[in-house]
């Protein structure tokens, strides 16, 4: 589904150039829950802007579903984007003057879909985060647990193949991080939903099917889990 | 677009009331700035258009050719208007140059100059001039010319000393009528034609003023009484008011010089009868308003651009979230494109429910007291549409602009805020 090849980012240049990350190569096939882990500084994140087309890397490739992202212009990633990729960030970066509801549509009405569809598809994919009942509330008048399944619904609302989060429990409490984290097991387990997640906390990266261990920029450990816990 | 609209709905329905509120009251104000300013200015000399037209010389002036004494003609031409469907009311009136001696009995002495004036006498009926003009109005003191006055005169203020305007001015060439007021006689001469001069006294039964100086500067006696002080030529006039349609002055100016073909007189609408240095000055103040517009418009947009910029600024990772969820650029950008024109819209909206509704109405009630006419707000659709087209083209690229900056840079750096 996704693939990278000798993917290497880095920053500045001469003696100031700082290599993030080192000629990184792996496959993340569809419906695996993937979460990326490491210390601060590893490159983790900085490995989700990559795969996720929010940022382009110094040299190697990005191939989503056969297709060479690197040859793409900015208009067709910001289409891929909307089309195949839902995300999920570390602030749950809801839009402040748009309901849980409006904030969820949004995506699907840029989409093309009628309001009204657009809505039904929104209040779906609250329900399935069991936010529903927030759909009237506009961000602050959420809790961060709550703002972030909101996020959640916003990503999975209109059908991505791959889900990305940037560490989705780091603004939140341990009771909240594993409600948010049992959002994500299900929309695996039962949608199938390909995920890749980034996090520093083994104990959330527990729940994915598969481990991979950034230090240094470098992969040191790809594992994967036959059971979930 | 449509995506654009739907954020830039929820921004403004949800943002802070208190900036839409202070952004709507500058657009309120520029379209005043841009309107009523503007209106103001060129309405000063507009003012004195109309206070001309309906004081003096209704939609349609009459007058005696260049050169000539009279309106040749003029019993038939009278007819011909008193029977125009769409004439309502004509005022003929006579009028001759004369010489208005103030003091009757005092002889001036060595190196005094004489109570004396040159001023025009003009005959009316005043029955026929009432409908015209209303000129029992401009009675400021005294008693109104009647149809049956014998003796009796009516006098400018701006001729007498005590009354007029100018007589603190030392204007050269000015003469006034000194130690002269309501109830003095004066005595009126002028030249006979063929030798000879004709002289009588009046009684001042009253004082008429205007901001029309062909009210303020001339004397009124009836027509019945100057056509028996005129040796000759008494069914001749010099001038005839006629009220009619504004719209159909111009045809009727048309018709009305077909009928005088071969007789000598100048027919014009009231708007051809104003003496161009007014037209001269109401271009400069057209002109001037329109510069005052030009800088409330840069105003205006450098308050809209500030205001986009900085909601964008604040924003700026909002957006970049937006452009990372694939919302596209162009959607952003329109929703903010959205905003302004809300704001220019609704500004322009109550603009116009201010200038329309209230200022118009109240400066035709109440004009501004301005020395040479009574100002009027001088307010068109036509011209408030073109200037609320212009504000809404400004505030939209005032709106573009700094969205399209925001939007343009990098997406991860602005969900980063780097």
């Amino acid at each position: 589904m996704i693939k990278i090849e000798k993917l290497v980012k880095t920053y500045g240049s001469g003696e100031l150039e700082l290599v993030v990350l080192k000629s990184l190569t792996f496959e993340v096939k569809a419906g695996e829950f993937v979460a990326i882990i490491g210390p601060s500084g590893s490159g983790k994140s900085t490995l989700l802007y990559q795969l996720s087309l929010l940022d382009e890397p110094t040299s190697g490739e990005v191939t989503l579903d056969g297709i060479r992202t690197g040859e793409l212009s900015m208009q067709e990633k910001t289409d891929i984007r909307l089309g195949k990729l839902g995300y999920v960030f570390q602030d749950y970066a809801l839009l402040p003057e748009l309901t849980a509801l409006e904030n969820v549509a949004l995506p699907i009405i840029m989409q093309g879909h009628t309001m009204q569809e657009s809505y039904v598809k929104a209040s779906l994919a609250l329900e399935r985060i069991g936010m529903v009942d927030k759909k009237h509330n506009v961000p602050s008048q959420l809790s961060g647990g709550q703002q972030q399944r909101v996020s959640i619904a916003r990503a999975i609302a209109h059908e991505p193949q791959i889900l990305f989060a940037d560490e989705p429990t780091a603004n939140l409490d341990s009771a909240n991080g594993i409600r948010v984290m049992e959002a994500f097991r299900d929309l695996h387990t039962k949608s199938n939903q390909t995920i890749i997640m980034v996090t520093h906390e083994p104990e959330y990266a527990a729940f994915a099917g598969r481990i991979i261990t950034l230090v240094d920029g470098t992969i040191v450990s790809d594992e994967r889990k036959k059971d979930l816990p | 677009m449509r995506v654009g609209f739907f954020l830039a709905s929820r921004q403004l329905k949800r943002s802070g009331k208190g900036t839409t509120i202070l952004i709507t009251f500058i657009m309120v104000l520029t379209f005043l700035n841009l309107v009523v300013v503007s209106g103001l200015l060129v309405g000063l000399i507009s003012g004195s258009f109309k206070q001309f037209r309906e004081a003096y010389s209704g939609e349609v002036l009459i007058t005696s050719a260049d050169g000539r004494d009279y309106i040749e003609n003029s019993p038939a031409l009278i007819a011909f208007l008193e029977s125009h469907p769409k004439v309502s009311a004509i005022s003929p009136r006579y009028s001759v140059g004369v010489q208005m001696l103030g003091s009757l009995t005092d002889l001036p002495g060595k190196n005094e100059k004489p109570n004396r004036i040159g001023i025009t006498l003009t005959g009316i009926d005043p029955d026929r001039e009432e409908v015209i003009t209303g000129f029992s109005r401009f009675l400021k003191y005294g008693e109104p010319l009647e149809e049956g006055d014998e003796g009796q005169v009516l006098l400018g203020a701006n001729m007498i000393k005590k009354y007029s305007s100018f007589a603190d001015a030392n204007i050269p060439g000015l003469s006034l009528l000194e130690d002269v007021d309501i109830g003095n006689r004066v005595r009126v001469s002028f030249s006979r034609e063929g030798g000879g001069v004709v002289s009588k006294e009046f009684i001042i039964k009253g004082i008429v003023k205007s901001k029309v100086d062909e009210i303020s500067t001339r004397a009124f006696i009836t027509d019945r009484e100057l056509k028996k002080l005129l040796p000759v030529n008494k069914e001749q006039v010099q001038a005839i008011a006629v009220k009619t349609d504004y719209e159909y002055a111009t045809t009727l100016v048309a018709e009305t010089k077909v009928f005088m073909e071969g007789h000598a007189a100048r027919i014009q609408t009231t708007d051809e009868a104003i003496p161009s240095f007014l037209r001269d000055i109401e271009t400069t103040f057209r002109i001037l308003g329109n510069a005052l517009s030009s800088v409330a418009l840069i105003v205006a947009s450098i308050t809209v651009f500030i205001v986009i910029f900085i909601n964008a600024v604040t924003k700026r990772k909002f957006i970049g979230i937006m452009k990372g969820i694939g919302i596209s650029p162009q959607a952003i950008q329109f929703s903010y494109i959205f905003q302004a024109l809300f704001y220019g819209v609704v500004g322009s909206a109550i603009g116009v429910i201010l200038t329309f509704g209230i200022l118009k109405p109240y400066f035709d009630i109440y004009p501004i007291d301005f020395p040479f006419s009574d100002g009027i707000l001088v307010a068109t659709a036509e011209g408030a549409a073109i200037r609320i087209a212009i504000l809404l083209a400004v505030t939209l690229i005032a709106g573009y602009i700094p969205a399209k900056i925001i939007v343009r840079r990098n997406t991860l750096d602005s969900i980063l805020g780097r």
